[in-house]
């Protein structure tokens, strides 16, 4: 099968205050399609940057990244921000909803920013909130909305444009164990129909459920261990 | 794109009337700018009115002989109160002469009350011919009629009284065939005019009264001042008044070296004089408004750095959902131009109401074209203050915009 993403000796170094740090050092990573992979790390190991950096919210400052086949490395801001749009879909652990919008309306946004009728968007949008069992809260302002609740409205837009592959960083960070759970359970369920995951975070248990973790530290990868067990909470 | 164009519309519109009080005071300097623009344009239109109102019985096909110019420039005003005065003669020698004269009305006038039992008024009277008719085509009779021939010739103590004269000294009953006093001499009141309105009190005919110029001769002065109004049946009113002057000269047997002795008027160079201050005070008071206008967008522009401040981190989410920069800063122009839309429109509106008072005291209408152009002026200012605050938002770095506390 053809690599989904593939990174060739990335590294990204920032200036801070006349030192530079080394967030990336060289990374070497092949993503193939439908992995379900977690990315652990203590603090200051260049997780978040990794996270962005597959994103395409930021760019190497040498390297070679290619995303089916794109060179993202060579990509300008518009072309970034298409790719953002078309085959990427973020969950953060903040939600990061915009406040004065319903659900149906912050699920749309990335549509409108795909140009897609208003109609064909709302149709859209309606299906990836019923398949996150959203559908009676559809005309809900955020504050109106549960944290899982919130997170599931992410997951919606996030999963809306049909993306390549889905980011999420530490996206049970902000719930309840209850809430956390479900939103796991979306997600492996996600996995199971087709979509490529890829998580961030700092708990083993949440890890445990990708097939595939990736330890780093210091900017570089420890570890690459593919586990292919699946741990699922019974429900 | 049209849909984006919408989204971007429906932030903006949310965003100012969420809001609320903050946009209000940010959109008042707009406010008042158009507001003061606007007005300051309806009064020049009502000045232009009333003027071209007034103006109307001294059209460019008139022309006024006599000792006085009205806008000398190098002639002493000694001097030319010392000249010759105009004759009565010259009506008929420019009507024998003349190509272009249609008609001439020789006019003398001064200053005194009228009175009527214990009522009073500052007036101004003039003797006349009855060819004034012809050369004063705004003039009209409204009730009675202007005196005959006969009455001119015979010194008819007669009167033709303005509307305000009439309204003063006849508050509740019918002026026709009652008698008034100028000094100690009595009038027959034989005609009312219409109403004229007037031009900051100048040249109105609202409160004069006219009697016949033989009458006038034999009380007041027999070798008075005396204006002729003469009625061209050209428009070439330049070549008329070359004519006009030639004959003159002619009668007054000036040599080919002297200088007139007289001047020829003409509402033109009235209007020359009055489009000079119009532009004067025109000009510098849309300046000064403008200003206000400026002020305005420094205030919007303030406010916009405010607004992305905000929403950094919107943002970092917006663009991390596939924004392109064009797209953000099209987001928050969009808010900077509705702010100043909505203000320009108010402004506008408010301006409208008032003319309406305005136009009570003094007769006047807002230049629609003005009302648009600073609409668009608004807008404008609206694109010019947004774009630096909408610049630097669509600029921000998505990772340092999420992550913006």
């Amino acid at each position: 099968m053809a690599d989904l993403i593939s990174l060739k000796e990335i590294k990204r170094y920032y200036d801070v205050g006349g030192e530079i740090v080394r967030a990336l050092d060289g990374i070497d990573l092949i993503i193939e399609p439908n992995e379900y992979i977690s990315i652990m790390g203590p603090s200051g190991s260049g997780k978040s940057t990794l996270m962005n950096m597959i994103g395409c919210l930021d760019t190497p400052t040498k390297g070679v990244y290619e995303f089916e086949g794109e060179l993202v490395h060579e990509m300008d801001d518009n072309q970034l921000a298409s790719i953002r749009n078309r085959k990427i879909g973020f969950v953060f652990q903040t939600f990061n909803l915009l406040p004065k919008a319903t659900a149906l309306r912050n699920v749309e946004v990335p549509l409108i920013y795909a140009n897609i009728s208003k109609s064909e968007r709302i149709e859209k949008a309606e299906k990836a909130l019923n398949a996150v069992g959203l559908h009676d809260r559809m005309h809900h302002k955020p504050n109106e909305l549960s944290g899982g609740q919130r997170q599931r409205v992410a997951i919606a837009r996030a999963l809306v444009n049909d993306p390549s592959i889905l980011l999420a960083d530490e996206p049970t960070g902000n719930l309840d164990s209850k809430s956390g759970v479900e939103i796991m359970k979306i997600l492996d369920s996600l996995h199971d129909d087709g979509n490529t995951i890829i998580l961030v975070t700092h708990e083993e248990y949440i890890a445990d459920h990708a097939d595939r973790t990736i330890n780093l530290f210091d900017g570089k990868i420890k570890e690459d261990i593919k586990t292919n067990k699946r741990i699922r909470v019974s429900s | 794109m049209i849909g984006l164009f919408w989204e971007n519309l429906r932030i903006s519109l949310s965003s100012i009337f969420s809001n609320k009080s903050r946009s209000i005071l940010t959109a008042l300097g707009i406010i008042i700018g158009v507001l003061s623009v606007t007005l300051m344009g309806t009064l020049i239109s009502g000045l232009d009115r009333t003027f071209e109102k007034s103006m109307a019985g001294f059209r460019s096909d008139v022309l006024m002989i006599s000792r006085m110019e009205w806008f000398s420039g190098d002639v002493d005003w000694w001097e030319m109160r010392n000249r010759p005065r105009i004759r009565e003669e010259y009506g008929e020698k420019l009507l024998e002469r003349s190509q272009f004269v249609e008609a001439v009305a020789p006019v003398s006038e001064r200053g005194g009350s009228i009175i009527r039992g214990d009522r009073r008024i500052d007036s101004r009277f003039f003797g006349t011919t009855t060819d004034y008719l012809a050369t004063n085509t705004s003039v009209e009779v409204e009730k009675g009629r202007f005196f005959s021939d006969g009455e001119q010739r015979s010194g008819a103590r007669v009167l033709v009284i303005g509307g305000d004269v009439a309204d003063a000294l006849f508050p509740d009953e019918d002026p026709l065939d009652k008698y008034v006093k100028i000094g100690n001499y009595k009038f027959r009141v034989i005609g009312i005019l219409k109403k004229m309105g007037k031009f900051m009190g100048l040249f109105s005919m609202d409160n004069q009264a006219t009697m016949p110029l033989g009458t006038y001769k034999r009380l007041y002065a027999r070798r008075g001042w005396m204006t002729m109004r003469v009625k061209l049946n050209t428009d070439q009113a330049d070549l008329a008044r070359e004519e006009v002057r030639g004959i003159i000269r002619q009668l007054r047997r000036l040599k080919p070296t002297e200088k007139d002795d007289f001047g020829i008027n003409q509402s033109s160079t009235l209007e020359a004089q009055y489009k000079a201050i119009k532009l004067a005070i025109g000009g510098t008071g849309l300046f000064i408004t403008a200003l206000s206008l400026i002020v305005g967008g420094i205030g919007i522009m303030n406010i916009m750095f405010v607004s992305v401040k905000e929403r950094t981190r919107e943002i970092g989410v917006r663009k991390a959902l596939g924004a392109t920069q064009t797209m953000i800063l099209g987001q928050f122009l969009m808010e900077a131009v509705m702010i100043c839309l909505i203000a320009g429109l108010m402004g506008m509106g408010l301006a409208y109401g008032l003319s309406f008072i305005i136009d009570k005291f003094f007769p006047s209408a807002m230049p629609i074209g003005l009302a648009i152009g600073s609409i668009i002026l608004s807008v404008i200012i609206g694109v010019v203050s947004g774009l630096v605050p909408s610049y630097q938002a669509a600029r921000l770095d998505p990772i340092d915009a999420l992550r913006y506390e």
